[in-house]
């Protein structure tokens, strides 16, 4: 009990005596160091970074630490990422540019010291990365500054799940957050608008030079009833399903065998539309054999053949058709080859 | 073709015809013979409310009609943001009735009108592929269409919504506009228009219409078949079209502004200058019109593109609007508009959905489209890009189903009867055409020339005679144009290979009984589809019991007749929109919100009331007067279309207006998970929806209660309520009422209050301390 009063004392008396020091030193060289002017200089050298980063302040480890250190009056978003190659992140890649759009953005703002920028790689700030219980990049997280009524201690993370990686999402979300009005400006794409400029004037061009010799190609009523049927076969078979919803390719089954029938009436997946597609092709080239190719056999038995084999695979897919379905609606009656 | 001239073919076709109406109006009559003669759904009560209205009061005064019982306190202008088509079609015919002295009440009027437009719905199929093929495929289309689960889906007896007797407009226009380019008469160009104008007046959907009419145009100039008949047809039908359609105040001057009826606008211009460059053709040598042409393209482009972009920057065209665009990008509501996402008619469709609405005509479907390559007449253009563009816009939105079913009809028609005729064809008749070689490809080739064969064929009378000539001169012009490509199309229909019968009469029995077969399958399918499926009313809901006795669960009515017999007139009640127009019309109340999502703020409001915590929700309803709450609550018999489940939506739609007081992820466990049971998140506790949805639910099952719909098992305590009282919970507890209380009369806090009526220690110890004191 003695000893560690005795313990605290001293340890008080140094760090007075240190303190002391420290204002006798500085108070020889300047005016006397106030928790504000401290602030300020550190704001100053935020300031200066972030001048420097275009809006954006790379950080790491210790400068992470530093920048949040406890009395702050601005606040601070920082990006956990990582960007190198090594972690093959993709999302990481494609929301950089998208981050630095919202920094920069900022940065062009008159009174930009209540806010800083910072990204932090986890190749340079694992232990932060440890320390946040982070398992997944990127994150966002956005830090009032110590005095504001909202710093709570739970953390207040962008979603990137919900609201996705659109730099003007993501400038929604943050001036929701720290009250300012950063309006996102992209930078005009010059590259790109030539690239396109150029690509439709070269199809056109193209177009043009090849109408005369591919006209025929053009005019082909095969072509244009090839994509046409083809489109019709894809959308009856619920591909804008899946282009919205996203569904898997394939999910486990039992017994460790890829799964391709999704449970429930509503629900699909990947590849069972593509078996649902080709039995719908099936069933369609079947008549479009008893329909054009039948009546174009001038052997009787050859084209007994024909349409025995046409209608047999007609009738089979049908079964095979409508057993797919059942799998899918248990409670369906009918059925046709199959029980 | 000899059978259709045939007295007997003269007698059957009508027959068959009227047997059809017979059916598709009989197989939509499931849910009055199990139920009653009663309106379904949610959107069809709205429909009926105004059509009472309509009836009662007159046309003017429901035209200026501004409904201050709903959207409270804002109100709504029901004449103008209306489409009237079904309520004046249904007054007209109450009327005409009444007039001959039928007293038929007008909800009968309403409940039987969707199943007797199925009926023309089903002739105009009949028509329309008629035009593309023969009167034995239009019988056939007409059975499809009569019965398919696709169409039923909106049409049973008592879902007087407007796509009822939209479908019927839509093929009848679609019809007209075949007709009009086929014979390039002025008079069907009229007729296409006034019937585009009804469809205007009916349904939202007309966009359709407008779009696809145009693409059909454009896709015949870029083929090189422009002709006088398009340039009539098409005129005719923009101009009186549009004309009328803007006297619809809900569509106003949309059709100069918005971006999805630019299309129609573009054609026509094209079209314009299409004539105009033919007409001068006609003055100037060829070199002159190459030089005029560039000049003309050019400066013409420029104008446009230039004119587009200041018109759309400067806002004069306004963009596109947030239900359509999401047509075309199908990630844009899911972010931007959550009430859009939220309606499940707005999903994407899966390809069980396509099967079971359409069942073997689904695969017939692309046969029939395939045969339209084969013949490529104008009109089969047509019906090729009504068929891709149909089947994107189904695959996007289960509610398209609808416009896609008719032309899965028409064209599973063609490709069925055609199997029928080749297998079922004389080989007498077919070995002598074949023999007689030639004549087949002049008929074939004579495609653009189709009129003025077929027209002097039946010279009915003197007009039409003169009809026919004035078509033969409108024609002549364009001869010249179509003599080569006559010569092309000979040519290529002698390089197609002769064609044989089907010589084996084994074969052709095979495929005909097989064929038949289907077709009973298809009609067992149908009945079970629409039987089990779709003739459900919804605001009834019948159940079976152990003993296989059929249960009615009649809870909704129940909460709304209590509704209207026990609140005042001018009571304010809040619910989620989808009962808004159920409670208007059923119970007569003023509501908050309802099915028209108009305002996403103001529903956004409710969202907050329904998932804030009392003290917040307490001030949302005081501040809109708010009487009484109705939720409803599955819980008890495994309802699961109630709010909780809904709940969710309600969080976002709110969180869109009010991101700092609702969050979504606060109303997940840890995990994330959505939870009600003793893991429920403490937002989820608080809110009111779920202190509504619970309150007193483990009483009923003494502290052992278990929510049939999410399998929960619920705390033995449930929560405590202090803002408001129970006044009324149905039968099943489907639907519960909740009374706003008003303020506490010697001034206390309602929590307070409330746990003074428990007679709660808290009160009485610090009264003691105060006594001691």
């Amino acid at each position: 009990m003695m000893g560690i009063f005795s313990r605290k004392t001293i340890f008080l008396t140094l760090a007075l005596a240190m303190v002391a020091l420290f204002s006798t030193v500085s108070t020889g060289q300047a005016q006397p160091m106030t928790p504000e002017a401290l602030l300020g200089k550190k704001v100053a050298r935020l300031q200066a970074k972030a001048t420097k980063g275009k809006g954006l302040i790379e950080l790491d480890t210790v400068a992470f630490e530093e920048v949040l250190a406890m009395p702050r009056n601005y606040s601070m978003v920082v990006l956990f990422t990582a960007i190198s190659p090594e972690f093959n992140c993709i999302p990481c890649l494609n929301f950089d540019p998208e981050y630095r759009l919202v920094a920069s953005g900022w940065s062009k703002q008159t009174d930009k010291t209540r806010l800083f920028f910072g990204s932090l790689d986890f190749k340079v700030g694992q232990t932060v990365f440890q320390k946040f219980g982070m398992n997944s990049a990127p994150s966002a997280l956005y830090f009032p500054p110590s005095g504001a009524p909202s710093s709570q201690p739970s953390l207040d993370r962008y979603d990137f799940q919900k609201s996705g990686f659109q730099a003007e999402e993501f400038a929604k979300w943050l001036n929701s957050r720290a009250e300012t009005d950063i309006k996102v400006k992209r930078p005009f794409d010059f590259i790109g608008a030539a690239i396109n400029i150029l690509g439709v004037a070269g199809a056109l061009f193209s177009a043009v030079m090849m109408y005369q010799k591919a006209g025929k190609i053009f005019g082909s009523r095969y072509l244009w009833s090839a994509l046409s049927l083809f489109t019709i076969f894809v959308m009856i078979s619920g591909h804008m399903w899946n282009q919205i919803r996203r569904p898997p390719y394939t999910i486990p089954g039992r017994g460790g065998q890829p799964g391709f029938i999704a449970q429930g009436f509503q629900n699909q997946l990947g590849l069972e539309t593509q078996i649902v597609a080709v039995m719908y092709a099936l069933l369609c080239g079947s008549v479009i054999a008893l329909l054009g190719i039948v009546p174009r056999i001038e052997d009787p038995s050859k084209q007994r053949i024909a349409v025995w084999v046409s209608m047999g695979l007609f009738s089979l897919m049908f079964s095979v058709l409508i057993q797919f379905f059942k799998v899918k609606n248990p409670g369906y009656p009918f059925q046709l080859l199959f029980r | 073709m000899s059978a259709e001239t045939s007295t007997v073919a003269r007698i059957l076709k009508p027959t068959i015809l009227i047997l059809i109406a017979v059916v598709a109006i009989a197989s939509r009559l499931f849910s009055i013979i199990r139920f009653e003669s009663v309106i379904h759904e949610f959107d069809p009560w709205f429909n009926y409310r105004t059509t009472q209205h309509l009836v009662k009061n007159g046309f003017y005064e429901f035209w200026n009609w501004f409904d201050e019982k709903s959207w409270y306190p804002l109100g709504r202008v029901v004449g103008g943001t209306v489409y009237p088509g079904i309520m004046v079609t249904s007054a007209i015919i109450h009327n005409v009735l009444h007039f001959f002295n039928f007293p038929v009440d007008i909800r009968n009027v309403c409940v039987f009108l969707a199943p007797m437009f199925s009926g023309l719905t089903a002739f105009s199929a009949y028509l329309l592929t008629k035009e593309l093929k023969d009167s034995s495929a239009g019988l056939l289309a007409a059975a499809f269409l009569g019965v398919a689960p696709g169409y039923i889906s909106r049409s049973v007896a008592g879902s007087y919504d407007n796509e009822g007797i939209a479908i019927f407009l839509l093929v009848f226009t679609f019809y007209l506009w075949i007709k009009a380019v086929k014979t390039g008469s002025a008079f069907f160009g009229l007729l296409t228009a006034l019937f585009y104008f009804y469809m205007v007046s009916a349904w939202g959907g007309y966009v359709f219409i407008t779009n696809l009419v145009p693409l059909h145009a454009f896709t015949l100039l870029l083929m090189g078949r422009y002709s006088n008949r398009l340039y009539v047809s098409y005129s005719t039908f923009y101009a009186v079209g549009t004309l009328l359609s803007m006297q619809i105040p809900f569509v106003g001057f949309q059709p100069t502004r918005t971006s999805e009826h630019m299309a129609a606008l573009g054609v026509f211009g094209l079209l314009q200058l299409y004539a105009f460059a033919e007409l001068v053709r006609g003055y100037v040598t060829p070199k002159q019109f190459k030089t005029l042409l560039k000049g003309g393209v050019s400066a013409v482009a420029i104008f446009a593109v230039v004119g587009l972009t200041v018109l759309s920057f400067s806002g004069v065209i306004a963009p596109f609007t947030g239900r359509f665009y999401s047509l075309y990008d199908t990630g844009y509501a899911k972010i931007h508009i959550p009430i859009i996402a939220s309606v499940s008619e707005h999903q994407p469709t899966a390809w069980t959905s396509f099967f079971f609405d359409l069942q073997m005509l689904i695969f017939l479907f692309p046969a029939g489209v395939y045969l339209c390559f084969k013949e490529l007449k104008d009109e089969h253009v047509f019906i090729i890009l009504y068929s891709v563009f149909a089947s994107y816009f189904a695959g996007v939105m289960v509610r398209l189903m609808l416009t896609l079913t008719p032309v899965v009809c028409v064209s599973a028609a063609i490709a069925y009867s055609t199997l029928l005729d080749t297998y079922l064809e004389k080989s007498e008749h077919v070995l002598a055409s074949n023999l007689a070689g030639g004549a087949r490809p002049t008929v074939a080739a004579a495609t653009t020339t189709a009129t003025v064969t077929d027209a002097p064929a039946e010279p009915k009378s003197k007009k039409a005679a003169a009809r026919a000539a004035a078509a033969k001169a409108v024609e002549s012009e364009t001869k010249a144009k179509a003599s080569t490509k006559e010569s092309k199309e000979t040519k290529e229909a002698k390089d197609s290979k002769k064609r044989f019968p089907i010589f084996n009469w084994d074969s052709r029995a095979m495929v005909i009984m097989q064929l038949t077969w289907f077709l009973f399958m298809f009609a067992w399918h149908c009945t079970y589809v629409t039987s089990g499926s779709y003739s459900s009313p919804s605001i009834v809901l019948a159940s079976r019991q152990a003993d296989g006795s059929q249960m009615i669960i009649d809870d909704f009515r129940e909460a709304y007749y209590w509704l209207r017999k026990n609140t005042g007139e001018d009571a304010k009640v809040m619910s989620w929109w989808d009962y808004g127009y159920q409670m208007a019309g059923m119970a007569n109340v003023t509501t908050l919100v309802d099915n028209n999502t108009w305002n996403n703020t103001h529903i956004a409001t409710v969202g907050l009331a329904m998932s804030a915590n009392e003290d917040v929700s307490y001030q949302v309803l005081r501040q809109h007067d708010v009487d009484y709450v109705l939720i409803l609550f599955g819980g008890v018999i495994g309802y699961s279309g109630d709010d909780i489940n809904k709940f969710l939506w309600m969080i976002r739609i709110a969180e869109g207006v009010y991101p700092n007081m609702v969050k979504e992820s606060n109303f997940f466990t840890p995990r994330g998970e959505y939870k009600v049971d003793h893991e429920a998140s403490q937002t989820m506790r608080d809110s009111l929806m779920y202190k509504m949805s619970y309150y007193r639910f483990a009483e009923l099952y003494g502290g052992n209660a278990v929510d049939h719909v999410r399998g929960a098992r619920m705390p033995a305590e449930g929560p405590t309520l202090n803002v408001l009282e129970e006044a009324y919970t149905t039968q099943n507890w489907l639907v519960r009422i909740y009374k706003v209380k008003d303020l506490d009369n010697i001034g206390r806090d309602l929590k307070d209050a409330t746990a003074f009526d428990k007679g709660k220690v808290k009160k009485v110890s610090s009264l003691k301390r105060f006594v001691k004191a």
